[in-house]
């Protein structure tokens, strides 16, 4: 497969893993730490929603999916599919943990990217175009425009029921 | 068909450590909502840590049928007496805590 080409659809779909368990594991519904709440409600300050600032201020003080998917994908280049991606999941559940945050949407991104580096592997993809795709996804939520996403991931919460009740 | 015989040691790993967590009276599943839930269940996290631990003794060389046993059964200890002095609740979740502040 062209490597561009694999770069780009292992970003999208980086991006839908992250963003779909983040937000159906209840990221947007409140901040699980005080620095995530300050985060979200600077983000609203600027225009953003409070549940795609509680988002995203959850994944910058915590290991959530968006981690769990860059460390499987690094595990899985590393040591090998499955066994980096199963040991990525261990060490993010930990990383969890010590983070305030019970840890199941961290290591269930990491599972989930594990199966789909494995299943994609048929098809041409490696494991290092999941590296720099998530990279990429994350760049288009934390890098880019923070009020901007924090709409589409509230739009998205707000779909899936997840939409924070907070004020 | 082909499954690789590694796949049977995972299987191997999760079910010890599912079976000797409920033998050990961790309950099956975290409590609803279960993503607020902090419970230590046996699904999660010991049958995910026990896949997790036989990958790491894997990759460190030690392979097998008895040793994805001896891990989910060192996976079931660990998480029914070890794992919440490892990482416990955090205080403001934890009331027994909160109440002697």
């Amino acid at each position: 497969m062209n490597e561009i080409l694999g770069i780009i659809l292992a970003a999208v779909i980086s991006w839908v893993n992250f963003v779909l368990i983040d937000t159906w594991m209840g990221l947007p519904e409140a901040p699980g730490v005080k620095g995530a709440d300050v985060i979200g409600r600077s983000i609203k300050e600027r225009g953003g929603d409070l549940a795609g600032g509680f988002f995203q201020g959850n994944i910058v003080c915590s290991p959530d999916a968006s981690a769990g998917t860059l460390l499987a994908a690094v595990g899985c280049y590393a040591i090998g599919t499955p066994e980096g991606g199963l040991i990525a999941a261990v060490l993010v559940y930990f990383g969890n943990r010590l983070c305030a945050d019970p840890g199941y949407a961290g290591t269930t991104g990491a599972l989930t990217i594990t199966v789909i580096i494995f299943l994609t592997s048929y098809i041409g993809f490696k494991p290092e175009y999941f590296i720099m795709g998530m990279v990429l996804a994350i760049v288009t939520i934390q890098g880019l425009y923070h009020p901007g996403a924090s709409r589409l991931l509230g739009k998205i919460a707000e779909k899936m029921g997840r939409h924070t009740k907070l004020t | 068909m082909i499954i690789h015989a590694n796949v049977f040691s995972y299987v191997i790993a999760l079910a010890a450590a599912l079976i000797l967590s409920l033998v050990l009276r961790l309950p099956l599943l975290p409590e609803r909502p279960m993503r607020q839930s902090w419970t230590i269940s046996a699904v999660f996290p010991t049958a995910i840590l026990a896949i997790g631990f036989y990958a790491m003794v894997y990759e460190l060389g030690y392979q097998g049928y008895i040793v994805a046993l001896i891990t989910g059964i060192i996976t079931a200890l660990f998480a029914k007496f070890i794992l919440e002095k490892v990482v416990p609740l955090p205080e403001s979740d934890n009331p027994e805590e909160e109440s002697h502040e």
